[in-house]
């Protein structure tokens, strides 16, 4: 299938209208599906979550996977291994540097599960070489690349869905129809939490990377540092240069029930407080807790349960107080308080927010009839943005005050200048 | 005239060499009031009168300094009546002192309690003094307290009373690294008293190399105090840091990393005045012309980039 042809016959079904038509139809013939109907899959980053992407996606009939890319050729070698193992028939090409999937013109989708740190560029120059992509979270190191993705996939008219699965749950989609009905009354305070918190990770000494890891190339954009195992796969994430730690690995599961429910607007100050662990080379937050003031809205991230019926139970929350009642959620299970009733549902509310096919179906309904998925970019990037904020607040340790017009801090030039992050050469951010 | 400024030189060299500490003890009393110091509670146990601190009545407040101290040498003169019971707070929460820090008893030696584990000079309760000092009352003593990190020294009219190290001693091992120095007030009778005059502290935290050294202590706690201190100093610690950001240390690495950027960080707020941002940005400048590592270059750089964006 050349990509130039199979543009042109998305660009006829959207002119048309007949692609959300044609849907039920390609349901029903997965098990033979046409050549020119399959959406050829190219996955950047092959571990633990990129496995994940693997197996999902080669399970849909419509889809074929093409391409594996990992700087870790173990990693890579065994993702192949296990493809293949389950599905003889699958052939990928294997990369260790993916521009040779951004090269290729034959290739319709990208996912991404690497590091933080790379999301924002393999976005873009999918996007730029006329991909989708089913990104992993959070959606951007930085503030600022969150916005020139959004930017760059207007451009180029392409589809992206974050990998943020919970919000395909039933649960999710009913918390939100409850709220919106306004049974609760209207909401305004949430309090989310996740628990645990970097761990220092000791102070194992320098070495040089296995042969089979590119570690220049897993570095990329980021600061040069020496090789470590702790720095690289699995515990990245304890370490600013790459990610912002649990916080940033859990905030976009968490919030998005509250982005579902209440999305919401016109923030004006963030205020987080937290600690650094001291015994390992790890920096990011041991504990970390935030005050966001939005637009009628009290939001509180906290590391520790909220005082509340039942969050001491859950590891991680959301808790949305109203003027009528609250309702407590995890991704599975939700209560609702009114007066002194509290319950699982409330059968008035009626159901209707569509439920979701599956997020990774949800991403390949859209890359065929061309309307954005449920987690698309705008919404993944101001979902993900008081996050990046909270995180410029703990590590300037003072409260911040946000222009949300301008996307701006008030009065604070170093804290706008950690909204963005220069690339190491030879890696630069495209401007657009 | 070149001899002369070279002996100039010289003798400037000597004086200095001979009175550092004389320089770096800061007075605590002015003999007029209680500036720098706090009475929680509702009966004051102190006053100033004729240029000495009192402590007369009996349950009356104690008396603590209003700034925390780490590491430290904390010299004053005291003097006991008849059967005058006192102490010296060190380390301490005010609102529990006892539960928070540690007593240095100051005690006269025939009240009913004045074994060498609760007599002037002791730990009182924690650890005995190896050399009991003169324990007249009625005459000015001498003492002197010194915490460095995880040890204490406790001095009287010059010779050495008590050593501790508080990893060896069990009952010490939660005891706070920092706190405030209080004074008890009379633990006596009605009618006794305690004196106290030329009180002065060195504050060891305030010594860029004494504070690089606990960023090279093994245990956790004290490596944090280290970094406090050297955040609370900001620019005088900076080329230090740098240097130590340099070297193959992953200890100090991730410790000089996080306190450079802490430092940077709290310059660049709006509060900050220009002169101080400047200086920070010189400090961040000199250090990375020192530098040789690309690592450590890179990463000053950068803050150099945010230091100077607050300008």
């Amino acid at each position: 299938m050349k990509r130039k042809a199979e543009i042109n016959r998305r660009s006829f079904l959207r002119t048309t209208g007949i692609g959300l038509l044609g849907l039920p139809l390609l349901a029903n013939t997965y098990t033979n599906v046409a050549p020119s109907d399959r959406i050829r899959v190219a996955h950047v980053g092959t571990g633990t979550m990129g496995g994940s992407h693997i197996d999902w996606f080669s399970a849909f009939p419509d889809v074929e996977t093409v391409a594996l890319c990992d700087v870790d050729k173990l990693r890579l070698a065994e993702a192949r291994k296990s493809l293949t193992s389950c599905n003889p028939a699958a052939n990928p090409d294997v990369y260790t540097d993916f521009r040779h999937i951004i090269d290729r013109n034959d290739i319709d989708v990208v996912t991404c599960a690497t590091p933080d740190h790379w999301h924002a560029l393999i976005a873009i120059m999918a996007f730029e070489s006329g991909k989708d992509v089913y990104g992993e979270k959070p959606l951007s190191f930085s503030a600022k690349e969150g916005l020139v993705m959004k930017n760059a996939l207007d451009r180029h008219d392409r589809i992206f869905q974050l990998g943020t699965q919970i919000h395909a749950s039933d649960n999710y989609h009913r918390v939100a129809e409850i709220i919106q009905s306004g049974v609760l009354g209207k909401i305004h305070t949430v309090r989310l939490w996740k628990t645990g918190g970097t761990s220092g990770m000791g102070f194992p000494p320098n070495e040089t990377p296995p042969e089979t890891l590119d570690w220049n190339m897993w570095l990329g954009p980021a600061p040069y540092a020496e090789y470590t195992l702790v720095r690289c796969h699995g515990t990245y994430r304890s370490f600013f240069d790459y990610s912002g730690g649990v916080f940033a690995d859990f905030w976009c599961h968490i919030a998005d029930i509250m982005y579902m429910s209440v999305h919401p607007k016109g923030l004006t100050s963030i205020d987080a407080r937290g600690e650094v662990p001291c015994d390992g080379i790890a920096n990011t937050p041991k504990w970390i807790d935030v005050d966001f003031r939005f637009k009628d809205l009290d939001v509180y991230w906290t590391t520790t349960p909220p005082n509340v019926p039942g969050a001491d139970k859950m590891h991680i929350g959301a808790h949305f107080e109203g003027e009528k009642g609250t309702l407590t959620c995890d991704y599975e299970t939700r209560k609702i308080t009114l007066g002194n009733e509290s319950m699982d549902d409330i059968s008035e509310v009626p159901q209707i927010i569509p439920r979701s096919p599956g997020h990774q179906r949800n991403f390949l309904d859209a890359v065929k009839s061309r309307n954005q998925p449920e987690s698309n970019l705008e919404y993944a990037r101001e979902m993900t943005l008081p996050m990046h904020l909270a995180l410029i607040s703990f590590r300037l340790k003072r409260k911040l005050t946000w222009d949300s017009i301008n996307e701006k801090f008030i009065n604070d030039p170093a804290a706008n200048f950690l909204l963005s992050r220069e690339y190491r050469s030879p890696w630069l951010l495209p401007v657009y | 005239m070149k001899k002369i400024l070279i002996l100039i030189a010289i003798l400037g060299i000597i004086l200095s060499g001979c009175s550092p500490n004389n320089e770096s003890f800061t007075s605590l009393f002015n003999g007029k009031d209680l500036a720098n110091w706090e009475m929680p509670g509702e009966i004051p146990g102190f006053k100033v009168s004729g240029g000495i601190i009192i402590a007369e009545p009996p349950d009356g407040s104690d008396l603590f300094t209003e700034r925390q101290y780490g590491n430290f040498i904390f010299k004053f003169e005291y003097l006991l009546s008849k059967v005058g019971n006192s102490g010296v707070l060190i380390r301490c929460n005010p609102e529990d002192p006892w539960g928070t820090g540690v007593e240095v008893q100051l005690l006269a030696p025939w009240t009913p309690y004045r074994d060498d584990l609760h007599c002037t000079g002791s730990i009182y309760g924690h650890v005995a003094v190896t050399n009991r000092p003169d324990e007249t009352t009625g005459i000015w003593h001498k003492m002197e307290i010194k915490c460095d990190r995880k040890n204490m020294t406790i001095s009287v009219d010059g010779q050495v009373t008590t050593v501790a190290n508080i990893d060896t001693v069990e009952s010490m091992k939660d005891k706070h690294l920092e706190g405030t120095i209080g004074f008890q007030s009379n633990h006596s009778e009605k009618g006794e008293f305690v004196h106290f005059r030329n009180i002065s502290i060195r504050d060891m935290d305030a010594n860029p190399e004494y504070v690089m050294k606990g960023f090279y202590e093994g245990a956790v706690r004290v490596r944090k105090q280290a970094h406090k201190a050297a955040e609370t100093m900001g620019t005088p610690m900076i080329e230090l840091l740098a240097q130590m950001l340099a070297e193959e240390n992953p200890v100090t690495q991730a410790g000089a990393k996080q306190v450079l950027f802490d430092i940077t960080a709290q310059s660049t707020a709006s509060e900050v005045p220009k002169s101080k941002k400047k200086d920070v940005i010189k400090a961040l400048k000199k250090s990375l012309k020192n530098c040789s590592s690309e690592r450590v270059s890179g990463y000053l750089s950068w803050l150099l980039k945010m230091a100077k964006s607050s300008v």
